[in-house]
């Protein structure tokens, strides 16, 4: 019988250190709104992209817009808080974005983070480098965006998608 | 100029039907962690190349592949590979790995092979990958990859030798479309001595390239396409051709949060060597198919 352990050894190792699995949902919507927007009454402001603006984003960001459709919340005093989607490396990164009236980043929060590495997008500190920036911003990583080592991907395309956002908010919603 | 036919294989008994057990249970990890969600860093799209990414610091990667090679010009053969691998990122941009080597083979009337069913312990292997640039960020991604072992059996009938290796290679990885279309070039070469008397020559040079493509279609899934050649050089001589073989063939690959796995085909299109060469194959030490699956793990 010695001689099935070289062949089930193997795969009883893989079976035996095996990790649990991991939440993937760090905020629901309504709580990434709070954060955002705390005490604030946000009314819902979906709005469907023509063709000519998601064009119009797409040159100016350049990145593709995936979906016509912004999921978008208008806050009192005239702010947005918007909802996304980027590319992980297997599944898509949802988060939210708060913006000023003027459009700028008040906020941002990862609401949903299902890849085995790169997480450290949502530290806090990585997550302040977007405060303040709006559409003229270059929004670039390792220009005024610093990478986060381990987490290229992640950091890039997040990156490009606040780039989006704020393109989609000077062609739709301004 | 004839290789001489390879020596006779020790016997060992064995019965056959125990590897079922091995593709069993690399179904049942792969079933057991289908539930526990999404994925991963140094993950292989393809089962022949290897991507220029690395893994991040202090992390691990556990891989089991298995390998599984046959058709020759005549009779059965059936050789099995299992490369069982352990990986650590040291910094975000160098990662080492040890692996340990099995066989199994099935031979019936095989020019050169005993019949015999035998198990073997291959060797143990020894690699490191530094990344230079990053398929993410840079303008292509690039990576030297090298690797070290000493095998105690060889890989085409499990004859008992006490070879050691150096191999080193670049990986190239060219990112498109939202890193959704990716394609993948390793080119290596590989030093080996005491390959003898697996093989006449005791000193050997190899060459091999390999290109890939894959594209995530769907969340987690990858479907591409590769090939590689190889050619080997007895005595580290250039012009001492030995043989070289082409595969080419499809991918499949699957990544969840904490594991993936990649299934592939490799068929040999092309194949010339010293032996005698039967429809444009070679089969001295290459088989007509190479099937392959490749589950890993990160911590």
């Amino acid at each position: 019988m010695s001689s099935w352990k070289p062949w089930v050894a193997p795969a009883a190792l893989i079976l035996s250190t095996s990790a649990p699995c991991f939440a993937t949902t760090y905020l629901t919507l309504e709580q990434a709104q709070k954060l955002i927007f705390p005490n604030a009454n946000l009314t819902p402001a979906n709005v469907t992209l023509s063709p000519a603006q998601r064009k119009a984003i797409e040159k100016a960001s350049d990145t593709r817009v995936r979906s016509a459709e912004v999921k978008a919340w208008r806050a009192p005093g005239g702010g947005w808080f918007i909802v996304d989607e980027v590319l992980g490396k297997h599944e898509f990164i949802t988060y939210a974005v708060g913006l000023t009236a003027n459009g700028a980043v008040t906020q941002i929060e990862v609401m949903e983070y299902r890849e085995s590495y790169g997480s450290e997008v949502r530290n806090p500190k990585w997550r302040a480098q977007f405060t303040g920036k709006t559409a003229k911003a270059t929004l670039k990583l390792d220009q005024d965006i610093e990478n986060i080592s381990g987490a290229t991907l992640s950091s890039r395309h997040i990156t490009e998608g606040v780039r989006r956002v704020l393109a989609t908010y000077e062609a739709a919603l301004k | 100029m004839t290789r001489p036919p390879l020596p006779p294989l020790l016997k060992t008994v064995r019965r056959g039907g125990t590897l079922s057990c091995l593709f069993l249970a690399a179904v049942a990890a792969v079933w057991t962690f289908a539930a526990s969600g999404t994925v991963h860093a140094d993950e292989h799209l393809f089962g022949s190349l290897r991507g220029a990414e690395t893994l991040p610091k202090g992390h691990f990667d556990l891989y089991q592949f298995a390998t599984f090679r046959t058709g020759k010009a005549a009779g059965v053969y059936r050789g099995f590979d299992f490369d069982t691998e352990l990986e650590y990122g040291v910094t975000d941009k160098f990662q080492v790995g040890v692996a340990a080597i099995n066989h199994y083979f099935h031979t019936r009337n095989v020019d050169g092979l005993d019949n015999d069913s035998r198990y073997r312990f291959g060797g143990v292997e020894l690699s490191g990958k530094y990344r230079l640039l990053s398929p993410f960020k840079d303008v292509v991604g690039l990576a030297f990859h090298m690797e070290s072992g000493f095998l105690i059996n060889d890989e085409v009938g499990g004859i008992r030798q006490r070879e050691l290796f150096f191999a080193p290679s670049l990986i190239l990885q060219k990112n498109f479309l939202d890193d959704t279309l990716i394609f993948e070039a390793n080119v290596g070469v590989e030093y080996a001595w005491g390959k003898k008397p697996a093989e006449e020559y005791d000193r050997e040079f190899s060459a091999q390239g390999a290109l890939g493509v894959s594209y995530r279609f769907a969340p987690n899934w990858f479907i591409g396409v590769e090939g590689r050649v190889r050619s080997e050089y007895p005595r580290f001589d250039l012009e001492f051709h030995e043989h070289t073989v082409i595969f080419a063939g499809p991918s499949l690959h699957y990544g969840a949060k904490r594991w993936w796995a990649t299934a592939s085909w490799g068929y040999q299109v092309y194949g010339n060597e010293v032996d005698e060469v039967v429809s444009n194959k070679a089969f001295a030490e290459e088989a007509r198919n190479e099937f392959r699956l490749k589950v890993g793990f990160n911590f």
